[in-house]
């Protein structure tokens, strides 16, 4: 049975086509894929992004329980700060992605994919002995709201919210009358905010923030723009370039790990050896050099051997060009500028590895 | 969309245009597809059967492949769509044909086609 996010009949009333995605039935598009990718470059978005879970985690071993499960310093949150981590096995390898945010001592907030809630929770539960910890998944009980685009903050101020909270931190704020947590957060490589509202009140404050964005020029924005954002801004997408059998080394991602923890947590041997010895296998960004598009699982080559394949590809509508995430093999002599091959229907295209994000992102201004 | 042409159940249609067959995919598919970002044509001069696959086209989204309605040779192929994938979306553009053939197809390869009118009541329900 496919599940409904609470705006689910605002969807059907935009005219939206409606997909599912995770067991979810939500929408990919109410317009055009690349004109709802462009407003949310050039002014703002509205995402209906529910479909993700919500898990608190508290009680009074919650810092360190947390600490053993991601190896980032959880240690280092400052009330209302969040830190984008990894949920890690004990091989080093991503259960899920996460953004982890202090609410208060001993309690914190999980965001976390709609597809893995249930492998995450199984996992903590099973990491729990001896913790003195409650965890409680909320994912039920709250809509996920998304204002994306160079407006985005321009809008929520313009809704009597004065001190938007800086990158990555979130504070208690009131829109319309109802009480929200919002969020300095994102999928898009934008700047905006994510928008925590009890479910009662979601169809409301959807419809109030479509109204209130109309001069900023505000559309709703499908699930297939949000991945061409996410593409375009090279952030990964749990299930295509991140799964149980990559670490974040791997996946590009060691600026997020802790370097300096010193307790220890699941797969810290792995990362840390891999820290320090390197990997067999790394992430690498792509622009195809003809007009093919690279998808994901297209094996790619290297002076004609399989050296890897494609996790994320597809079009960069603000490039104009196509793009793609790739694993490759450790090879000393590719870099940057290196030509590569993609094997797309059964020929073989030029591909040059580029530096991630494809396009410069715009969201770590702190006004 | 002209009337007189027959569609299949995979979204392709031909029309009859004198001694050639014009073939592409039908508005519905267009619609389903969204917007379109890459179509790659075959050569002229080369053939196919019925049911093989002639040309992919690319939404945002995913790859697909676009099938022979009947079987038949390459005569004439849209290069502005292939320069313009973008065209096929465009309401008010014209020529959103993907191949012309010569075919000697026999009934039985129409068979299983369908009237326009058909298939656009199983495709809007």
């Amino acid at each position: 049975m496919t599940k409904q996010t609470f705006l689910h009949d605002k969807h059907v009333a935009l005219g939206a086509r409606m997909v599912d995605f995770a067991g979810w039935d939500m929408p990919v598009q109410y317009t055009s894929i690349i004109e709802e990718h462009k407003t949310v470059r050039e002014a703002v978005g509205l995402f209906d992004v529910s479909h993700m879970g919500e898990i608190i985690v508290y009680g009074d071993d919650a810092l360190p329980f947390l600490n053993k499960l991601v190896p980032q310093d959880i240690k280092k949150l400052t009330d209302l700060k969040a830190v984008y981590c990894q949920l890690t096995n004990k091989k080093g390898g991503i259960i899920d992605d996460l953004i982890i945010y202090k609410l208060e001592d001993n309690k914190y907030l999980i965001i976390a994919n709609a597809s893995r809630i249930d492998e995450d929770l199984n996992w903590m539960v099973r990491n729990k002995c001896g913790f003195d910890v409650s965890i409680v998944n909320e994912s039920h009980n709250y809509s996920l709201l998304a204002v994306q685009g160079p407006k985005a903050c321009d809008l929520i101020r313009s809704l009597g919210v004065e001190d938007l909270p800086p990158f990555f931190t979130i504070k208690r704020g009131e829109l319309f009358n109802i009480n929200v947590w919002i969020s300095r957060t994102g999928y898009t490589g934008e700047d905006g905010v994510e928008i925590l509202v009890r479910n009662e009140f979601s169809e409301y404050l959807w419809d109030k923030l479509l109204e209130a964005g109309k001069p900023f020029g505000i559309k709703p924005i499908g699930l297939g723009a949000r991945d061409t954002l996410r593409l375009e801004a090279a952030l990964h997408l749990y299930g295509n370039d991140l799964d149980e059998n990559t670490t974040p080394v791997e996946a590009g991602l060691a600026w997020s790990v802790s370097k300096t923890k010193t307790e220890d947590y699941n797969g810290k041997k792995v990362i840390n050896e891999q820290l320090e010895h390197g990997v067999s296998k790394k992430l690498i960004g792509l622009k195809m050099l003809d007009k093919n598009i690279a998808r994901h699982g297209y094996e790619v080559y290297y002076n004609n051997n399989k050296a890897g394949i494609i996790t994320s590809g597809g079009i960069s509508p603000i490039r104009g060009d196509n793009i793609a995430l790739a694993y490759i093999k450790n090879l000393d002599n590719l870099s940057v500028g290196s030509t590569i091959q993609v094997m797309i229907r059964d020929k073989l295209h030029d591909a040059e590895v580029v530096k991630r994000p494809f396009v410069p992102k715009n969201n770590k201004v702190n006004i | 969309m002209n009337e007189s042409m027959l569609c299949t159940k995979t979204h392709e249609y031909v029309l009859e245009q004198g001694d050639k067959y014009e073939i592409g995919i039908t508005d519905y598919a267009i619609e389903q597809l969204g917007d379109i970002v890459f179509v790659e044509l075959p050569e002229v001069g080369s053939e196919f059967t019925k049911n093989e696959a002639f040309a992919t086209v690319e939404s945002v989204k995913a790859a697909s492949e676009v099938y022979m309605p009947i079987s038949g040779k390459v005569v004439e192929v849209n290069e502005a769509i292939v320069n313009s994938p973008e065209l096929l979306n465009d309401e008010t553009a014209e020529d959103k044909w993907f191949i012309k053939i010569e075919s000697s197809a026999d009934q039985v390869e129409f068979a299983d086609l369908m009237d326009y009118s058909d298939y656009k009541e199983e495709v809007e329900g």
